[in-house]
Parts: structure tokens; C-alpha cells; sequence
């Protein structure tokens, strides 16, 4: 299969994705949301590799349980890439859908967990979409190399700018936001027994351990790492990804 | 009965406060005041600002959640009658409590006229985004700096001049806690107008607004916002409607608002909050002025320290010890002093008088009026609290009640209180009801469960602790000691036992901002104190005298007698304590202050032996829970709850009260 039809094929199955998010089903929507990109026949091949269900004469579609894994892979790798360009290189606007889409389709599965490694694995995309979870975010992984800390990892005394919150709580991220924890403001951690207390904005403010986990802080990354997080991420990665990750900045 | 003792302020309703303050002939038309709301963040002095333009005293001190209840009274300004209403902290317009959802309700269907907001100057950015919330609502508005001597320490410098042209509103700089600024207050109202917000959400969102404000009922006010709570998702805001129009006008309006927010692609939430804060990043990098250099002084120091885990704890033990000294030696001499100085001349005035013995009964004996009523209050009682109210009012305005609230976390979430319920617990040794009230922020209902129940149970509320440290310091410091160990212990105990027994998830969510710990003003705490103390007298001295009379018939009428009787048993055999001990337990029913000011006159005249002193101070502690603190129970969880927890705690302590008499005769070895 070529690159542009492997391109077409994704296009599609990610778009069944979001359906998916916003509880649709019919085959109509899925023709009027994609406009002129829509291909019968990509549909009838996707059928065939069994990546999608068809049921009611073709009216609804949904992904098949393979097709599913291949959308999330899909989903998470545009998304991160989002944050990555977003976050790390300052990009913005068009560039950031434009050069998200033409990563997914290349970029494996090995990779993109070390992505969410560096940037301390994000929930939520610059729009402040969902983030599929990878095995990276399960086991909670972390390298010397991560550029985004949880804010419970600094140490006290220390500064940091918050890069992110993850967090899917509507009620708690208003509040954070209303005692001004935002992404882009400094913080620092003052105690962190028996509870933790920061400074912010001017105010000390207690929290959670719950609650601080969630709070990503930027930490200036020491370019190196620790011998016993190498050998954590080899083993899972197979001891490929870190420098595949290099290679790509290279380029 | 008492409605809440005095231990700190009783919630008023609305239209009780309103009476109190201003006979309503002196007004013409009630109906037809306008309306002034203060809001702000929580701990901004909103109270404070409420006392200075009323002229009426509601306690303030510097922690949050101080106000639980909205209050409302009436003032002359500038020759205008105005509805001044106080209300709870408030942390932006998008709800996260039930206190929080009184205040929105409030704005919204009641409209108020003028909104003052009310802001902590050296927090500035966070009320800032309230600000912005507020100005949304197209209300004329007035904004207070409140604490502007805080600044000046903190190396901030506002320019409220220019914020108030660039917010379009009036701004007033103020020093609330010491009266500073009121007047410009009162200035500020009259010329209150609504200002102006240059905040853009974007096309797509803003589009999306204005078509929903189309959609919402007609007669709703606060469209805008409305529908851009809506949009955010706010949980309250549909209820909200529902009670308002009836759930089946805003069935349409929910198929719509769905529709929409399908169409909207992205984060509205972080959309909004981004260019709102812009919107305040803009506005205070023109505004205010930073100094990069702060000497961090002494008081910075030790709020550190006071919550430190290792320095905490000293510290702790250290104002505990101020406490006990002062509660035990200094009301101790007061009381000796109003004894000698009032007591004994009237006794022995009395005694002089040719009087039928009945009616030298009714006054001056064991049971008489004066002796179990008004001496009781006023030697014995009063004299602790007024010591006790006087330094619980320093470090409430000390700031350190929410730093020890830091510090005590950890014992607390042994036991299983998930973080947003400790708040609760530890204002519950100011006064259970208050604290039985603020629970209300607690939205899981198996927290909410315990806490109440926790609050209720062994927690002495700073009534009962300081009247309990007289008592047993007469006995020892050592009985003091055990009796603590014996409440901790049982406080412990009911915590893990209802967090393994109840079903439920429990969420730590625990976001608490600490106030910084200032030498409390001395002015302020006395007048605090002297409210306090007014407010004892007023409520429980008619009770202390009415008890005193109820026992003195009960006493003539011979039903006492019976009543210790079928008792002894359970008082003599089980607890081991006394046969008199009945008329503590009776008192208690009606007022436990009354009750230990028994159990004091018994421990001098050495009617109890030092285990009979322990145990009967837990029974006062424990077994009778006060009757406002039921009340509030009813009203947080339901007139059963209330109901079953009571009898739960009675049956408890009464089981645990035998086994503390059993353990404590096995250790001394009687």
C-alpha cells in the first residue's frame, strides 16, 4: 500500500474517531463531515480488512475492535504531536494541525510513548481534546530527560512555570483557575508535608497530593539520562525509541 | 431552648437580621430598596465591609469560609436607605459548591442594584478574574481594595486611579478592619455605574452566545452570562432553569445548547479562561506596580513554621499551653474576684432577710435561682469564656486556624477525612453548629456523612474545651491529658470505623488558600469578644435561670428523687459516678455550659474523685450533643439523619464512657 493511500485510509478511520467522541454513527455524517475527501471504496476496504463494522444496509458504521486500536494510535500521535509543537517549539495555528497530520501517519507506537514521556504525559491536546492513554501513561514513566514535571516532583523551595493541567474535572479546573493556576504562571513549592502548599500569584495556597499531580510544571531538563530510567524505558521500548527521538530533531 | 450557644455568631435569617437592625416605620417603603451585594473571593473582608456601612457587628476573622449564611440589613447612605447584603466567598461565577450556588442564585433572580466587590488588595490577580466575571453581568458596580496596608508590605503599589478608568467603574481604596475608606465607600455607591469589559472570546464562541441567548426564556435576566455557563458546562446552571421555568420549557433549550456546543470545536472552557486572563495580565501589568525586592519579616517566618511538620507541632503545643494557663489562672482570679466582690454580700444579704425557708431555697440553695442560674453564669462560667473567646479571637484573626489546619492534615486523612472535610472539622472547635454548616461545600454524600457525624461526636466545641480545661485542671494536668487522649482516641476510632462501614467513594480534592498570619488587631478582637459575650448572656442566661427553676421544682415536687432512682444503675453502676451527678445530666439537656458549671462546683466541694471528674467531663463532652448543633444537622442532612445520628452518638458514648470508667479504675488500681 502506498503512502497516500495508507494517508487516505487514516484519514478516514480517525474521522470514525471523532464521530465516536461526539456519539454519531450514520454513514450520512460521516459523508457530510468529510465532504469531497469522502471514498466509497476506502470504506469498502477498510470493511474488508475488518477495521470497521457496517451494520442496518450500510447506514451505520462504527470502528471494529483492530480498528479502534489503529484510530487511537492515530488520535494520540496527531494529538501529542500537537502538544509537542505547541509546547516545546512554539509553533502555533496552521502549522500545528498541518504538521500533526502528516506525523501521525509515520511516526510508531514506540515513539510517540516517548513523546508523552518527554512532555510528562498530557491528558488533553492545545484545544483541549482527550488524549488517548498509552502503556507509557499506565506505568506513569519518567526520564531525567522530561522537559514537563508533575508540580509534586519539584523540590521545595523550587520555581517553575506550569505548563499544563491534566485535568478532566470541569468543577476542579475552574477552580485552580480561579486562584490564577493556569498554564504560563510561576509557582513554587514551599512544603510538601503533610500536605503541600505553594506560593502563587502572590497566595499560598495547600493542596493535594491528588490535586498537585496534575499540575505540570516545565523543569529545566538536564540533558542526560539517569542510567536506571534508560534501562526502565529500554525494556519497554526495546531500546529504540530515545534515539529514534534524537534522529528526528536532527532532521 | 437555646438556638446556638455563644461559642460564635448565630446564622441569622434574612428577615430576622432586618428587624433587628432598623424598626420598619423608620422606612418608607421596604420593598422598594435598592439592593447592595458584596461579593468577593473568600477571606477578602467582606464582612468587615458589611459591619462598617450597617454599623451592625457580625463576627470577621481572618479565615476563610467565615460567612456561611448570606446576611442582609439595612443602611442609610447618603441619605438613601439601601439592602446591604453580605454574602459567603465567591471564586468565579462557574460553581464548584453549594454556598457558591446561594450567592449565583442570589445575583441572579434577585438582581441586585449595586455590586460591590469586594478585593483582597495583595491578591489582586485572582480577584481580578472575578472582575471580569462581574462586569459580564452589566450591573453597576463599585470595587473595593480592601488591605491596602498589606501591599505596602508586599512591595505592591496599585494604581487605582487608573483602574478605575480603565474598568469604567468606581474604586475605592480601603482599610476595612480599621475603618479606613468607609466614607469613600458610601461616596463610591451613589456613583456606582456599569462597566465595561473589552473581552473578546472570538467569533465562533461569541456567535454561538448570542444565538443561545436567543433560545433562553425571555424574562430571564443575565442572558449573557447564562448561556455562557451553559457553555461551559456549569452543573448548577440547568437546575437552575429548571426551577425557574419548569423542567419542560428548558427541554428545548438543552436540545439546542447540545447542538451547539457540538458545533464548537475545541476547548471553550480554555478559550474563555485564556483571554480572561489576558484580560487581567493586561489590565495589571498597566495597574500595578511590583517591587522585585520583599523583606520577608517575622510574620512570614513563622506562618512557615506554624504549619512546618516538625516546628508545627511545638508551636501547637505552645498556644495550647497559653490557653490552659490563661483559661485556668486568670478566670480562675476573675471568678474569685466576682465571689468575693458580688456572691457573698448577696448571699449573705439574702440569708439576712426574714425569708420562708421555700423561698431562701428558691434563690440561694443548692438548687435556688441565683445559685444554679445567675451565679452560675456569671462566676463561673462566664469568666472562662470571656478568657477563652479572647484568645480564640486572637488567632482567628491571627490567621493561624487555617495554617493548623495544614499541619493537622495528616492525622486526619489517617482516619480517613478526605482534604476538603478538615476545614469543616477544625472550625468545629470554635462552634459544632457553624462548623456542622460549612459541610455544605462537601458534595460526596459519604463525606459529608462523616464529617457531620465526626463534628457532632467528640470534638469539644471552644465552650465546652475551655470550661472542660477549668474543671480538670483543678483535678490535674494529668487528668486534662487523659481526657484529650480519650477524645482523640474515640474521634479516631468512629472515623475508620464509618469510613470501612459506609459504602462510597471518597475524592481528595483538598484546594485551600492559607491567609498570612498578621498580629491580630486588639481593638478588633475585643469588640469580637464582647459580642460574643453579649450574645452568651442574652441566650443563655434565661436558660441557666429557667433550668435552675425547672430543677428546684423538680427537686420540690420529689420527682428528682424518683427520677435518680431508676438512673442509679446506669449513672452508679455503669459509669460510676455519683448519684447527684443526675442534676449535671438534666442541666446538660437544656445548656451544657450550665451542666459543667455544676460539675465545677462539685469537683470543689469534692463530691467527685478524680476518675468521676474525668468521665464526667467526657459525658458532658460526648453524650449530649447541643441542641443547635442538631438542628443544623437537620437542616445539612435531613430531620432522620439528624435524628438516628443523635441516638447513634448517645448509644456510643454511652458504651465508650463505661469502658473509659472500667480501664481507668483497672490502671489506678481502685
Amino acid at each position: 500500500m502506498g503512502i497516500t493511500k495508507i494517508v487516505e485510509h487514516d484519514e478516514h478511520i480517525e474521522q470514525l474517531w471523532y464521530m465516536k467522541e461526539q456519539g454519531e454513527v450514520s454513514v450520512d455524517f460521516l459523508k457530510t463531515s468529510m465532504g469531497n475527501t469522502y471514498n466509497e471504496k476506502v470504506i469498502e476496504e477498510l470493511f474488508n480488512s475488518g477495521l470497521i463494522d457496517l451494520s442496518q444496509n450500510a447506514l451505520i458504521i462504527k470502528l471494529s475492535d483492530d480498528g479502534e486500536a489503529r484510530a487511537r494510535q492515530l488520535i494520540r500521535a496527531h494529538r501529542l504531536a500537537e502538544r509537542l509543537i505547541a509546547d516545546v517549539l512554539g509553533g502555533g495555528g496552521t502549522d500545528l494541525e498541518k504538521i500533526a497530520c502528516e506525523f501521525e501517519h509515520t511516526v510508531s507506537a514506540e515513539l510517540v510513548n516517548s513523546i508523552c514521556t518527554l512532555l510528562g504525559h498530557p491528558k488533553e491536546c492545545p484545544h483541549g481534546m482527550p488524549i488517548p492513554e498509552g502503556e507509557c501513561c499506565r506505568l506513569a514513566l519518567k526520564t531525567e530527560l522530561s522537559l514537563i514535571v508533575p508540580l509534586s516532583d519539584l523540590k521545595l523551595g523550587e520555581t517553575a512555570r506550569i505548563a499544563y493541567i491534566n485535568c478532566r474535572n470541569d468543577q476542579q479546573i475552574h477552580k485552580l483557575e480561579g486562584l490564577c493556576i493556569r498554564p504560563g504562571v510561576i509557582v513554587k513549592l514551599h512544603q510538601n508535608y503533610p500536605t503541600y502548599v505553594i506560593e502563587c500569584e502572590g497566595a499560598s495556597i495547600a493542596l493535594d497530593k491528588e490535586v498537585i499531580a496534575n499540575i505540570c510544571v516545565w523543569k529545566n531538563a538536564q540533558p542526560s539520562v539517569s542510567a536506571a530510567d534508560q534501562k526502565k524505558l529500554d525494556k519497554k521500548n526495546n531500546g529504540k525509541s530515545l534515539s529514534k527521538f534524537f534522529h528526528l530533531f536532527k532532521k | 431552648m437555646s438556638n446556638c450557644h455563644a461559642g460564635i455568631q448565630p446564622t441569622k435569617n434574612s428577615s430576622e437580621a432586618q428587624e433587628k437592625v432598623v424598626s420598619p416605620q423608620s422606612i418608607p417603603d421596604m420593598n422598594n430598596l435598592k439592593k447592595v451585594a458584596i461579593i468577593g473571593l473568600p477571606n477578602t473582608g467582606k464582612t468587615q465591609i458589611f459591619n462598617n456601612l450597617t454599623g451592625e457587628y457580625n463576627i470577621v476573622a481572618n479565615y476563610p469560609g467565615t460567612t456561611i449564611e448570606m446576611k442582609r440589613s439595612v443602611a442609610r447612605i447618603n441619605d438613601q436607605y439601601y439592602e446591604i447584603i453580605d454574602t459567603p466567598g465567591l471564586h468565579c461565577l462557574y460553581i464548584h459548591s453549594e454556598e457558591e450556588i446561594a450567592v449565583r442564585d442570589m445575583i441572579f433572580s434577585e438582581r441586585p442594584d449595586i455590586i460591590v466587590q469586594c478585593i483582597d488588595a495583595s491578591q489582586y490577580k485572582q480577584s481580578f478574574l472575578l472582575t471580569a466575571e462581574l462586569l459580564e453581568l452589566e450591573t453597576p458596580m463599585v470595587v473595593v481594595l480592601n488591605s491596602m496596608d498589606e501591599t505596602a508590605r508586599k512591595g505592591i503599589w496599585i494604581d487605582s486611579v487608573e483602574l478605575e478608568k480603565r474598568l469604567g467603574i468606581p474604586v475605592v481604596e480601603c482599610i476595612a478592619l480599621r475603618g479606613l475608606g468607609k466614607e469613600e465607600l458610601k461616596k463610591a455607591i451613589a456613583k456606582a455605574r456599569t462597566g465595561s469589559l473589552d473581552v473578546k472570546y472570538g467569533f465562533q464562541i461569541e456567535n454561538c452566545i448570542n444565538e443561545l441567548t436567543s433560545v433562553l426564556p425571555f424574562d430571564l435576566d443575565f442572558k449573557y452570562k447564562i448561556a455562557s455557563l451553559y457553555l461551559l458546562n456549569d452543573p448548577f446552571v440547568e437546575k437552575y432553569l429548571e426551577s425557574k421555568f419548569g423542567a419542560e420549557k428548558i427541554l428545548s433549550v438543552r436540545v439546542a445548547f447540545n447542538k451547539f456546543r457540538r458545533q464548537l470545536k475545541g476547548n471553550v472552557r480554555q478559550v474563555i479562561t485564556d483571554k480572561r486572563s489576558q484580560w487581567v495580565n493586561n489590565l495589571t501589568e498597566t495597574v500595578v506596580k511590583q517591587q522585585k525586592m520583599i523583606y520577608q519579616g517575622f510574620s512570614h517566618h513563622f506562618t512557615q513554621a506554624s504549619r512546618h511538620p516538625v516546628l508545627g507541632i511545638p508551636i501547637f503545643l505552645f498556644f495550647m499551653a497559653i490557653v490552659y494557663l490563661a483559661v485556668v489562672y486568670v478566670s480562675g482570679a476573675i471568678d474569685k474576684f466576682i465571689t468575693f466582690a458580688a456572691v457573698t454580700p448577696v448571699t449573705g444579704f439574702i440569708n439576712s432577710w426574714p425569708l420562708p425557708v421555700f423561698w431562701k431555697d428558691l434563690l440561694i440553695g443548692p438548687h435556688g435561682i441565683l445559685t444554679l442560674g445567675v451565679f452560675n453564669a456569671i462566676c463561673t462560667v462566664l469568666p472562662i469564656l470571656t478568657v477563652f473567646f479572647f484568645i480564640f479571637g486572637c488567632f482567628e484573626d491571627s490567621g493561624y486556624i487555617t495554617n493548623f489546619t495544614v499541619l493537622s492534615k495528616r492525622i486526619f486523612a489517617k482516619i480517613g477525612i478526605p482534604g476538603n472535610a478538615i476545614t469543616s472539622l477544625v472550625l468545629g472547635f470554635g462552634c459544632k453548629t457553624m462548623a456542622t454548616l460549612s459541610t455544605r461545600s462537601l458534595t460526596i454524600p459519604k463525606e459529608k456523612f462523616i464529617a457531620v457525624f465526626l463534628i457532632a461526636f467528640a470534638i469539644p466545641c471552644s465552650a465546652q474545651l475551655s470550661i472542660s480545661m477549668a474543671i480538670l485542671a483543678r483535678v490535674g494536668l494529668s487528668a486534662f491529658l487523659i481526657v484529650l487522649g480519650a477524645l482523640v482516641v474515640s474521634e479516631m476510632g468512629a472515623g475508620i470505623i464509618l469510613n470501612k462501614i459506609i459504602k462510597g467513594k471518597t475524592e481528595s480534592c483538598f484546594i485551600q488558600v492559607i491567609p498570612p498570619m498578621r498580629f491580630p488587631s486588639l481593638r478588633a478582637v475585643f469588640i469580637k469578644t464582647y459580642y460574643r459575650i453579649v450574645s452568651f448572656l442574652k441566650e443563655a442566661l434565661p436558660i441557666f435561670i429557667l433550668s435552675a427553676a425547672g430543677l428546684f421544682i423538680f427537686d420540690k415536687t420529689g420527682l428528682l428523687a424518683m427520677t435518680k432512682q431508676a438512673l442509679t444503675p446506669m449513672v452508679v453502676g455503669w459509669m460510676g459516678l455519683p448519684k447527684d451527678i443526675i442534676d449535671v445530666f438534666l442541666l446538660a439537656l437544656a445548656r451544657r455550659e450550665a451542666a459543667a458549671g455544676l460539675i465545677l462546683k462539685m469537683v470543689d466541694s469534692h463530691a467527685l474523685n478524680y476518675i468521676q471528674s474525668i468521665v464526667a467531663v467526657v459525658v458532658t463532652t460526648i453524650s449530649f450533643p447541643c441542641v443547635a448543633n442538631v438542628i443544623a444537622i437537620g437542616k445539612e442532612m435531613g430531620w432522620k439523619t439528624a435524628v438516628a445520628m443523635t441516638v447513634m452518638i448517645f448509644a456510643t458514648s454511652f458504651l465508650l464512657i463505661g469502658m473509659l470508667n472500667g480501664l481507668l479504675k483497672v490502671v489506678c488500681g481502685v
